[in-house]
């Protein structure tokens, strides 16, 4: 599904955010990208949606060649992937369920279509009862639930999380990793850049460390510290996708 | 026809609209007022065009036959000129008839009677059908060998001709510089506009909008400026012609300016489009550059 081949990134500063990165991600799967801030995580999400073009090297997502894209498929690229942020990125002028329909409007999807699938998607995120409220009124954890049925409601393959509970308290936190694995379990490959130890541990997935733009680790059922390093107590863990 | 689908892309260019009102209506009254120049001008215009068509309409080709000359060759060449169809038409002058109207210019000034013999030659007067061609058709008169002389007035033809041209060239320079200031009022308006919504562009480019889909909203709004601004200009025109014009031909009777608001309607739609296509214009190259940044 998602593939990376000798990937490197340098930012026009002379940052190297990459550094010959070799990955591949299978369809269905549930990925954490690990590391401190500046490690990479972030820009290699956003080699994912071509936010960023590569230096070198190959990005692949569900067959399509992204770094090799005309500008104009980019869009249909996009509607395949959907993107979370830590800041949630929503209209504050606009209520919960035109937010989510937002997403469906603007790449010219039908009223009934949006109809259809907007309650649809709240209804995944739990949200329903809360349509018309405006995001000022909601609390951290539920702007980010419908920040995640904005990125869903397009039906994508994909789903990308940048630090999704980096301004969440615990509480928040669990419900969103909790609704993020029912959406793996759904067939969505999910794919979460975090430095939240905690969250990594709980949920022992495939685990991709970064340091300094390269791989470091790929473990299929990793803790944030590997072992033979300074380890966290295992935490209750929410059973693996069956395959 | 999806209705629902109609209604949100107006939603959207409306908020755009309302987002920076201030703006859209510098927008607006630059495109008014430039709208209005052009009126002006193109009225101005014409009613020199008309009132240079005019004068030389009024011009005649005087051609005065030589002492050798008789009649009949006058009238030969009275014929041969009706047959040319740069000719609109040609009047026999013959010695007597001259004479008896040289009588009635003079009024008596000069006692003629005491000539002995009319020392006035044939003449013929001769109107061409395109003023433009009247020194053609001298210069075809002037060869024939019992022609003496031919006088049609060549300076004040050349003169109102290149007066014409000239007005047109600077009037049209001076719009042209007018239509590129409101096209770059329209376009930094706009440019606020994005600015203002950079947060929704940004959300709309990430869930997979296309180009045309971010832009049409912004284009709609630099097409509704634009269309705004002319039927403004518009409607102070309809409103100069209705109050001034009558005034204008009361103390200037002489001047053709009535029948300048022939063709009004096409007037009109002609200066909407204008106003619509600089809006237009101006907002596509807006946007294009914020997207492609």
């Amino acid at each position: 599904m998602i593939s990376l081949r000798g990937v490197t990134l340098v930012y026009p500063n002379g940052t190297r955010a990459l550094d010959a990165i070799d990955l591949e991600i299978a369809k269905g799967s549930f990925v954490f990208l690990v590391g401190h801030s500046g490690t990479g995580k972030s820009s290699l999400l956003r080699l994912l949606y071509r936010e960023q073009l590569p230096s070198r090297g190959e990005v692949t997502v569900d067959a399509v060649r992204v770094d090799k894209l005309r500008r104009s498929k980019v869009p249909q690229l996009r509607r395949n992937v959907g993107v979370v942020f830590q800041d949630y990125k929503l209209l504050s002028d606009k209520t919960v369920w035109e937010n989510v329909a937002f997403a469906l409007q603007v790449t010219g999807a039908r009223t009934r279509d949006v109809m259809r699938q907007v309650p649809r998607a709240l209804d995944l995120v739990g949200l329903s009862h809360k349509s018309r409220m405006f995001p000022s009124e909601l609390s951290g954890g539920e702007q980010q639930r419908t920040a995640i049925a904005r990125a869903l409601v397009n039906n994508p393959k994909i789903l990308l999380c940048d630090e999704p509970t980096g301004n969440l308290d615990p509480a928040n936190t669990n419900e969103i990793m909790d609704l993020l694995h029912r959406i793996n379990l759904k067939g969505t490959t999910v794919v979460i850049a975090t430095h939240n130890a905690l969250v990594v541990d709980r949920m022992r997935r495939r685990v991709i460390r970064l340091e300094d733009g390269k791989i470091v680790a790929d473990e299929e059922r990793g803790y944030y510290i590997q072992a033979g390093q300074a380890g966290q107590p295992a935490r209750p863990e929410i059973p693996a996708q069956s395959a | 026809m999806d209705w629902g689908r109609v209604r949100f892309f107006l939603s959207e260019v409306w908020r755009n609209f309302t987002r920076n009102l201030i703006m859209q209506l510098t927008a607006i009254g630059t495109v008014t007022v430039t709208i209005a120049l052009l009126g002006g001008f193109l009225f101005t215009r014409e009613t020199l065009g008309r009132i240079g068509d005019d004068v030389i309409k009024k011009i005649e080709i005087s051609v005065f036959m030589s002492d050798r000359a008789t009649p009949e060759d006058a009238k030969a060449l009275a014929a041969a000129l009706r047959a040319d169809p740069r000719v609109k038409s040609v009047r026999y002058i013959s010695k007597t008839e001259g004479l008896r109207q040289l009588r009635e210019r003079l009024n008596g000034q000069i006692d003629t009677s005491l000539l002995t013999q009319n020392p006035l030659p044939e003449a013929l007067r001769v109107k061409v059908a395109d003023p433009e061609r009247v020194r053609d058709v001298a210069l075809t008169i002037r060869r024939n060998p019992k022609v003496a002389n031919v006088e049609y007035a060549q300076d004040a033809v050349q003169k109102l001709l290149r007066i014409s041209d000239v007005f047109g060239r600077i009037g049209l320079g001076v719009v042209a510089l007018l239509i590129f200031t409101a096209a770059i009022i329209i376009s930094n308006t706009i440019r606020l506009t994005v600015f203002a919504r950079r947060r929704e562009i940004a959300i709309m480019q990430l869930v997979g909008a296309s180009s045309t889909y971010v832009r049409m909203p912004f284009i709609c709004e630099g097409m509704i400026d634009g269309l705004l601004g002319s039927a403004l200009a518009l409607a102070l025109l309809q409103l100069a012609r209705l109050e001034l014009l009558p005034k204008l031909t009361g103390a200037l009777p002489f001047l053709p300016l009535a029948t300048v608001t022939a063709g009004q309607g096409s007037f009109a739609l002609q200066l909407l489009f204008v106003g619509a296509a600089v809006g237009i214009a101006a907002s596509w190259f807006s946007v294009g550059r914020y997207l492609r940044a």
